[in-house]
């Protein structure tokens, strides 16, 4: 019965899901109106102004197209690895973030012509010694999820010798991180770092990397718009309208050969086949290319998940113990510990450990990070659940305890939480599913679990299919014990009628 | 001849309600007594501050065996000599009535496996239930979970066994046997104090009676003194109340 609702439920996910992301959904808004969805806070391309007011180089160009279009604007912050998905189910019409055109990309997404020739770039703190990437060998670098940065710091990982690629979702937690010294450099677009770090003289520009791209404007597959804005842009270019715009950010106009001044083709069309609903969301290429990296990430989850679940039953049951048994000082510290932690929200409390606490020196790895929050939180509930499970016990039984002289100790071990165990298993179980779902939470602490994985190889691919096989994975391990929840339950409830 | 018990002004405050007025009780070794009285005079109160499941006030004094009962290191002698048996049985329900039984010994006097099965076992013989001893608690009737609970508490060897209406929560066809094995308890000359509701019980058991009210020991005497002839207004009341009934 459980069993079928929650395929039922699973079911319903994946239509809501099929249909938030299918393009149908083009049909139920104001076709006048363009829906642009951009990374909000990639310097200088797209980002606030202390007003509050969007600008930037791109979206200076994308109103011009617009107006050009004879539409309205509409321009949304979505994450960079958010963008593919969001062109693909036309979400949005037109994803700018200054976006590297990619031959793997353009089997699952079209771009229009490019606008910004780009190169990676590595940034350091000024006090360092780095002067290129070959100084980075057994040091950890930063990347941005999926992005161009990460393409190429994985492929060239080994021979430079990286002690490790840690990955962010975004500009500002990867600087943080490289100005506390939690990595040594951050390899990322050269336009963006340099325009970031102009004031900020703790941080240093120091190699630009070769690796070619170009920037563009991303649309869904043979989106006709993208033809309409390819030409829009060649005029802009002839009006030497894109190359004023890069003298208004950058301070300079560029050269004559790159393609901000000259007209290019179209990037080519890859596979010219229209994406259908099997290719783009169970794609079966993508899916054997990306299961080695997802069962890694797998691994790092149920090693976090588990961890944080057997210490946190730990500090859970002493906790509890302390908030029903200890002198009132331990006593009332525990019911505030107890509440405290129930009620700050899991992320934020992980932001703050890892990224407030470095301040007051104390830096922790991400594991070590997200098993702490994972950990003080989780103890928290499992406090909670075990003193109610001790409450349940009837006091009859204590009383026997104490009468035939067994120590507090005994009492305890021996009958009371045996007793109290039954009743908590379940909600115990609960409490671990938890755990392990919100272990995703990691990823913004640059931990590479199964959703961060999964976020990263769908950027990378430009295909939602690692994102569902993360769903199906998380089911896998998750789905048993919902069901070994539902049956204690049944069986505890059958034994005490 | 000592007291096994004495009490010395014991007054219990539950807030500004009290529950037991300074009382003063002796319970000489080998002697029984009963505690009569109507509900809430105090009787259940009386004997749980005997083993400290209640705290009574500082002003007063209990001592058993010449151990004075406060919470603190003593406080183990005084559990290991007093033993209780609840009108609830309170078995542990996750346990065998084996290992309900051998429980304490074990881990209280860290007695050997082999040993406390088999002083277990003997104890479930003489309460006639050890053919039971695998089964567990709940499979078992209201008598004889009230057997396996006063063959628990026997298990420690108590000097004194503490009785709080131990057939209060059984069926009336049930409390024949239960009251058979306390009966021959006393017969062997173990000291105990029962708190009843069976005057006929009373009367032949009882070397002593004791009539509670109030928070306060009323009267005190051998059966024939309080139920055939007391004078006391309160008990003649009450037993009157009581063989209505
Ligand atoms: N934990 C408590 N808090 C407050 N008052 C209590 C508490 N326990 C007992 N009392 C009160 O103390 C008085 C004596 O209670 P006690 O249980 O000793 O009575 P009793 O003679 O055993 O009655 P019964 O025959 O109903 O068992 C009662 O008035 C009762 O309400
Ligand atoms: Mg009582």
């Amino acid at each position: 019965m459980y069993f079928q609702k929650l395929i039922l439920k699973f079911v319903l996910i994946l239509m809501s899901l099929a249909t938030y992301l299918a393009p149908i959904s083009a049909a139920s808004r104001d076709e006048n109106v363009l829906i642009v969805g951009a990374n909000i806070g990639n310097v200088p391309w797209e980002f606030q102004d202390t007003a509050g007011e969007l600008i930037g180089f791109e979206i200076d160009l994308v109103n011009e197209v617009a107006k050009r279009l004879n539409r309205e604007i509409e321009i949304i912050n979505i994450p960079f690895n958010g963008l593919f998905s969001a062109v693909q189910s036309s979400r949005i019409d037109i994803a700018i973030s200054s976006i590297t055109i990619t031959e793997q990309r353009l089997t699952s997404v079209s771009f229009a012509q490019p606008y910004y020739d780009s190169d990676q770039s590595l940034t350091i703190r000024s006090d360092s010694n780095i002067t290129s990437v070959n100084d980075l060998q057994d040091e950890v670098v930063a990347v941005d999820t999926g992005s161009t940065g990460d393409i190429w710091a994985s492929e060239n990982q080994q021979q430079y010798g990286f002690k490790e690629i840690r990955r962010y979702e975004g500009i500002a937690p990867a600087a943080l991180d490289l100005q506390i010294g939690r990595v040594a450099g951050y390899i990322s677009d050269i336009p963006a770092m340099q325009y970031y770090t102009k004031d900020k003289p703790e941080l240093k520009v120091v190699e630009r990397i070769r690796t070619g791209g170009s920037y563009s404007m991303m649309f869904r597959k043979d989106d006709e718009l993208a033809l309409s804005v390819n030409e829009i842009i060649t005029t802009l270019k002839q009006e030497g309208l894109v190359n004023e715009l890069h003298n208004k950010w950058f301070g300079v106009l560029a050269e004559e050969s790159t393609s901000t001044a000259k007209v290019t083709a179209m990037p080519g069309v890859k596979a010219g086949l229209l994406l259908n609903f099997m290719d783009t969301f169970l794609n079966k290429a993508v899916f054997v290319e990306t299961l080695p990296m997802l069962l890694l990430g797998l691994t790092t989850t149920l090693k976090l998940g588990l961890a944080s679940i057997v210490i946190g039953l730990f500090f859970g049951l002493l906790l509890a113990l302390n908030r029903l048994y200890a002198p009132a000082i331990a006593r009332v510290i525990a019911k505030v510990y107890i509440d405290v932690f129930r009620s700050i929200p899991l992320l934020v409390l992980l932001i703050v450990i890892f990224y407030a606490l470095p301040f007051v020196g104390i830096s922790l790895s991400p594991f070590t990070a997200a098993a702490t929050a994972l950990i003080i939180v989780s103890s928290a509930y499992t406090a909670e659940i075990f003193r109610s499970g001790i409450e349940a016990i009837p006091k009859g039984q204590f009383e026997a305890s104490q009468a035939l002289g067994l120590s507090f100790a005994h009492m305890m071990k021996d009958v009371i939480l045996p007793q109290a165990t039954r009743i908590v298993i379940p909600p115990l179980t609960n409490n671990s599913i938890n755990v392990i779902k919100d272990t995703a939470l990691a990823s913004v602490v640059a931990m590479p679990d199964l959703l961060k994985q999964a976020t990263q190889a769908q950027a990378i691919a430009a295909n939602p299919t690692p994102l569902i096989a993360a769903a199906g994975i998380y089911l896998l391990v998750l789905l048993p014990m919902v069901l070994a929840v539902s049956h204690l339950e049944k069986k505890y409830s059958k034994r005490n009628q | 001849m000592g007291s096994l018990i004495r009490l010395e002004n014991v007054s219990k405050h539950y807030g500004k309600f009290m529950a037991l007025q300074r009382v003063n009780l002796e319970v000489a070794e080998g002697e029984v007594v009963s505690v009569i009285g109507p509900s809430g005079s105090g009787k259940s109160t009386l004997i749980r501050c005997i083993n400290l499941l209640e705290q009574y006030d500082d002003s007063g004094k209990i001592t058993v065996n010449g151990t004075v009962v406060r919470k603190g290191a003593d406080l183990k002698n005084v559990r290991a000599n007093v033993g209780m048996v609840f009108q609830n049985f309170n078995l542990f329900p996750h346990m065998t009535i084996l290992e309900n039984v051998k429980l304490a010994p074990m881990r209280v006097d860290e007695i050997s496996t082999e040993v406390a099965t088999k002083r277990a076992l003997t104890l479930l013989d003489n309460v006639g239930i050890s053919d039971q001893a695998d089964k567990y608690p709940g499979q078992l009737s209201g008598g004889q979970q009230q057997r396996v609970a006063i063959a628990r508490a026997l298990a420690m060897e108590p000097k004194i066994l503490l009785f709080d209406e131990p057939t209060s929560a059984l069926d009336p066809e049930m409390v024949g046997e239960v009251l058979n094995v306390i009966r021959k308890l006393a017969d062997e000359g173990v000291t105990m104090i029962v708190v009843t509701h069976e005057m006929a019980f009373a009367r032949q058991v009882s070397d002593r009676v004791i009539f509670m009210d109030a928070g306060q020991i009323v009267e005190s005497g051998t059966p024939t003194d309080i139920f055939d002839a007391t004078r006391e207004p309160r008990t003649l009341a009450f037993l009157k109340n009581v063989l209505e009934h």
